[in-house]
């Protein structure tokens, strides 16, 4: 349904004609965010200056029946922030002023748009740091952090993004805007900020976001230990768990990353092995020396090829630049994949990383795995070659059946992106009905009238067709996993 | 249904045994329920609370009954409903670093059976380890520990509940790491039972340190505290617990002085004494001097806060000192002297007071002004324990600002519309 000339101008009376995109190829632009063969182009894209305005767009929308898609980065690998209904995008990169410096009080107020790495860098003389780092943070907005509850390397330690969530100003679907939680802790009632994080959008748009700062660690220590076989770095990676160590990060990498990274990022992995353990560990320097001693000794017990420990801080960024640019340089080997973000409870990375083999084998396709191996956070790429007649059928096979045998170990459908479009059909894997029915209702309490970012998060909305599936699945390259 | 017919009903769900008329010693404010009932499956849990909603019964949940002070004095309660026979450990698998117990299961129970994996659940309210899962989860209970692992909140990754209309549902995941789908168990975590009953948890578990060291800075001034904390947060040291205590709690805790903070570092043995020493140096930088604390210290602070009535303050971390001197000189106008264990690097202070004034008094020149002073810079004031006349000249939770009471109003009409779960209890009257 294409909206009206009239409602055009009064989008514009809120935004100025200077905030609104609506020819076609402006459009375009927003058709998909990093998961691109979701494609669907919004009637319209607003860009809103202000808390006030976005309230307006919203009460306009809800008044008209028109559907809202909020956008930050688009750097999103659920097909969260397309339009697959049309209707009004917002797009929040106007809206990417940090409001509030507050060291003493360790926290930091930003609008929606603000770049996540932004936010660290405007804060590391001071000796603080944000400490949700998805790989994406160079170009990501802490607004679609927070509202995918996005992950990184090092909450393996400091946890997701809700856990660094102070208060939040949100605009929701009925058009209020609603202020909850700030500086002061345990505000009397139910954790409204708690459970607005990772909403995805769908119960209004983060106008702004109160996040706690940490203190940039005393001292930083990085090690590589490279294995012949997977299987004995998941037992490094139980072993160093078991040991009561939580490093800061805790990354895998298997094989064919390890070869895709060392001739695309030349970031210089051990050539030959199996599988690559990158482990960081940060905080007093007694404490990490002493870890690290330990961590040494347990990936020689488990028959490690080498070990290294980076000396500065060059090193450290060179081996931290392989894995954050990992699928970017997959992306050499094969262009069209589909990519997991799947999790199991740790003690089973052993069984699944065998089971990932053995559904790689059974459907004749390359599964290649780096992943956060210290919360069992998988991302397997299925790659497929979409040239190949029946390829992306076994791909699609493959996906379901490791999905599948996640949540059967007792994990979970997606540890860090989100659910989105791609894995909203998923949704009654993990949960039930009456689980699911009682997030559709909460969902209701905030948004009404269901226009806030219909399709997405939960299975079998109204506005999302049944069978809602595209026919061919692509991540660009320089994806960030 | 004659008076007699919902008891039948109960005893035919969970047994004659396990149902109490006019039971003794289950009265919340006052207000006495008309059966204690005590289910010994989420399945009985259901049948009671389907029982409830067909028969407009009113039901208030209970763990261990530490917290059945918090809250506003309820509406008539039909069902006391008795979670201590829900006390299995359900699965616990030392590797993932994550258990699921039933809300029945007593900390010291779980602590134990943690430690023997040398594992712990990082969450310690005060006077607490007597206190069940479920209960701790429901009031939102912390304490010291919440500074390096976080408070419920942060440790709750899944749970299973029961509606007010009798539905299992389940929220959350049983893996450390998870988005899939609306973050439901942030919704129950000091709900005080009021959107569902918890019955199952599934939570995060931290390593126990390999060595712990605790010590107690003394000094002379409120401002010379202050100015140590204030060193202790801008520099890199990882505290476990950091906090402060004024004279009439220290004297409470058996070391006797003005004003002081109590600090705990968990760590490899060799941190703990070199965190411990920089400690100390930003101490007597400060003009504090440092004694070496028992570990057994930090549960004796349960007793510190032992009082008819308990208040809890909740400001900006460099304010709390500032609102603790305003607590500590409206309770000299009415010679009193309040008993202070703050959560220095939370911003959370709780205050017992031994107060024998007019309630109406005391909400008039204490709670209200204090309440609304810190409100208007972000904080609030919360009554936790009170006796319930002084709950009747003041709302113990202070009043939720607007538009954020109408959503939490639509979210209890939404989920329980009849108002079958702790009526009255919550914030705003929910």
């Amino acid at each position: 349904m294409a909206l009206s000339p009239a409602f055009l101008s009064e989008l514009e009376r809120i935004v100025g004609s200077s905030g609104v995109v609506a020819t076609p190829e402006g459009r375009m632009v927003y058709e998909a965010d990093m998961h691109t063969f979701y494609k669907g182009a919004p009637d319209f894209v607003a860009l809103p200056e202000t808390t006030r305005e976005v309230a307006e767009i919203v009460r306009l929308c809800r008044r008209e029946h028109v559907a809202i898609v909020p956008r930050g980065s688009g750097t999103g690998l659920i097909g969260g922030a397309m339009a697959p209904v049309g209707g009004v995008m917002i797009s929040m990169t106007r809206m990417n002023n940090i409001l509030d410096l507050d060291f003493p009080n360790r926290c930091a107020t930003v609008q929606p748009g603000l770049i996540n790495l932004w936010l660290s860098q405007a804060t590391r003389e001071h000796g603080y740091y944000f400490a949700p780092d998805p790989s994406s943070q160079m170009v990501s907005s802490i607004g679609g952090n927070a509202s995918t509850n996005a992950g990184g390397p090092h909450c393996l330690k400091y946890g997701i993004t809700v856990n660094h969530v102070l208060g939040l100003e949100l605009v929701t679907g009925a058009g209020e805007i609603l202020r909850v939680g700030g500086k002061a802790q345990d505000p009397p009632g139910y954790d409204l900020t708690g459970a607005l994080v990772g909403a995805e959008g769908t119960l209004g748009l983060l106008t702004a976001i109160t996040v706690r700062l940490l203190h940039v660690p005393a001292a930083v220590k990085t090690l590589l230990a490279s294995f012949s076989a997977i299987e004995d770095a998941s037992e490094a990676v139980s072993a160093i768990v078991a040991a009561g160590i939580v490093p800061a990060a805790l990354e895998m990498i298997d094989e064919t990353f390890v070869k895709a990274i060392n001739e695309g990022v030349g970031a210089g992995y051990p050539k030959g092995a199996g599988a690559v353990l990158l482990i960081e560990l940060d905080g007093p320097t007694a404490e990490i020396e002493a870890q690290a001693g330990r961590i040494v000794q347990i990936c020689r017990d488990h028959a490690a090829l080498e070990i290294r420990v980076a000396r500065d801080e060059a090193e450290r960024a060179l081996l931290w630049k392989g894995r954050k640019e990992a699928a970017g340089a997959v992306g050499r080997m094969s262009s069209t994949w589909i990519l997991q973000d799947a999790v199991v409870p740790r003690s089973r990375l052993p069984e699944i990383m065998r089971e990932v083999v053995a559904i790689g084998a059974r459907h004749r396709l390359v599964i290649a795995n780096v992943f956060h191996a210290g919360d069992g956070n998988l991302h397997p790429m299925i790659l497929y070659d979409d040239r190949v007649p029946g390829e992306l059928d076994r791909a699609h096979q493959a996906n379901d059946e490791l999905l599948r045998a996640c949540l059967a170990m007792g994990g979970s459908v997606t540890g860090e992106h989100g659910v989105g479009l791609d894995k909203a059909w998923s949704m009654p894997l993990q949960f039930g009905d009456a689980d699911l029915g009682f997030m559709a209702r909460f969902r209701r309490v905030l948004d009404p009238d269901g226009i806030m970012n219909p399709g997405k998060l939960l299975p079998s909305h109204p506005a999302c067709g049944e069978g809602f599936r595209p026919a061919a699945s692509k991540l660009p390259a320089g994806t960030w996993v | 249904m004659s008076a007699r017919a919902p008891a039948d009903a109960l005893a035919a769900i969970v047994g004659r045994e396990h149902v109490v008329a006019a039971p003794s010693g289950a009265a919340v404010d006052g207000v006495e329920p008309r059966w204690r009932v005590s289910p010994g499956s989420v399945d009985e849990v259901s049948r009671i609370l389907k029982l409830a909603a067909s028969e407009h019964l009113s039901v208030a949940p209970r763990g261990s009954g530490s917290a059945v002070d918090l809250g506003m004095p309820p509406a008539p309660i039909d069902i006391a409903m008795d979670l201590c026979r829900l006390d299995g450990i359900l699965e616990y698998v030392p590797a993932d670093m994550v258990a699921t117990v039933q809300a029945g299961v007593r900390l010291d129970v779980l602590g134990r059976e943690l430690g023997k994996h040398g594992q712990m659940l990082a969450l310690d309210p005060y006077g607490g380890l007597s206190r069940t899962v479920g209960g701790v989860l429901a009031s939102g209970a912390s304490g010291p520990r919440r500074f390096r692992y976080g408070s419920g909140r942060d440790l709750l990754l899944g749970v299973r509940f029961v509606q007010a209309d009798g539905t299992v549902t389940w929220g959350g995941s049983r893996v450390v790491k998870s988005v899939t789908g609306y973050d439901v168990p942030k919704l129950l975590v000091g709900s005080l039972g009021t959107l569902g009953v918890i019955v199952e948890a599934t939570l995060r578990l931290h390593p126990v340190p390999t060595a712990t060291g605790s010590w107690l800075f003394a000094f002379g001034s409120g401002e010379a505290a202050g100015s140590f904390v204030a060193a202790v947060l801008a520099s890199t040291l990882e505290p476990e617990r950091l906090v402060w205590l004024n004279g009439a709690a220290l004297a409470r805790a058996g070391h006797p002085g003005e004003t002081a903070i109590a600090v705990s570092i968990g760590s490899v043995v060799e941190a703990v004494a070199t965190q411990g020493a920089a400690l100390a140096a930003l101490a007597s930088s400060s003009g504090g001097r440092a004694s070496v604390l028992a570990d057994g210290f930090w549960a004796s602070l349960g007793s510190v806060l032992a009082g008819r009535i308990v208040l809890k303050l909740s400001s900006e971390l460099g304010r709390l000192a500032f609102w603790a001197g305003e607590l500590e000189q409206a309770c000299a106008r009415r010679s009193l002297v309040p008993s202070m264990v703050g959560e220095a690097g939370n911003g959370v202070l709780r205050a017992a007071v031994e107060a024998n004034a007019p309630p109406a008094d005391l909400a008039r020149e204490i709670v209200s002004p204090l309440r609304e002073r810190l409100a208007a810079e972000g904080g609030s004031l919360v009554v936790e324990r009170a006796p319930v006349e002084l709950k009747r000249a003041v709302d113990v939770w202070g009043s939720v600002p607007e538009p954020a009471l109408a959503v939490m109003k639509r979210l209890k009409t939404e989920f329980d519309p009849r108002g079958t779960l702790n009526p009255g209890r919550f914030v705003g009257g929910l």
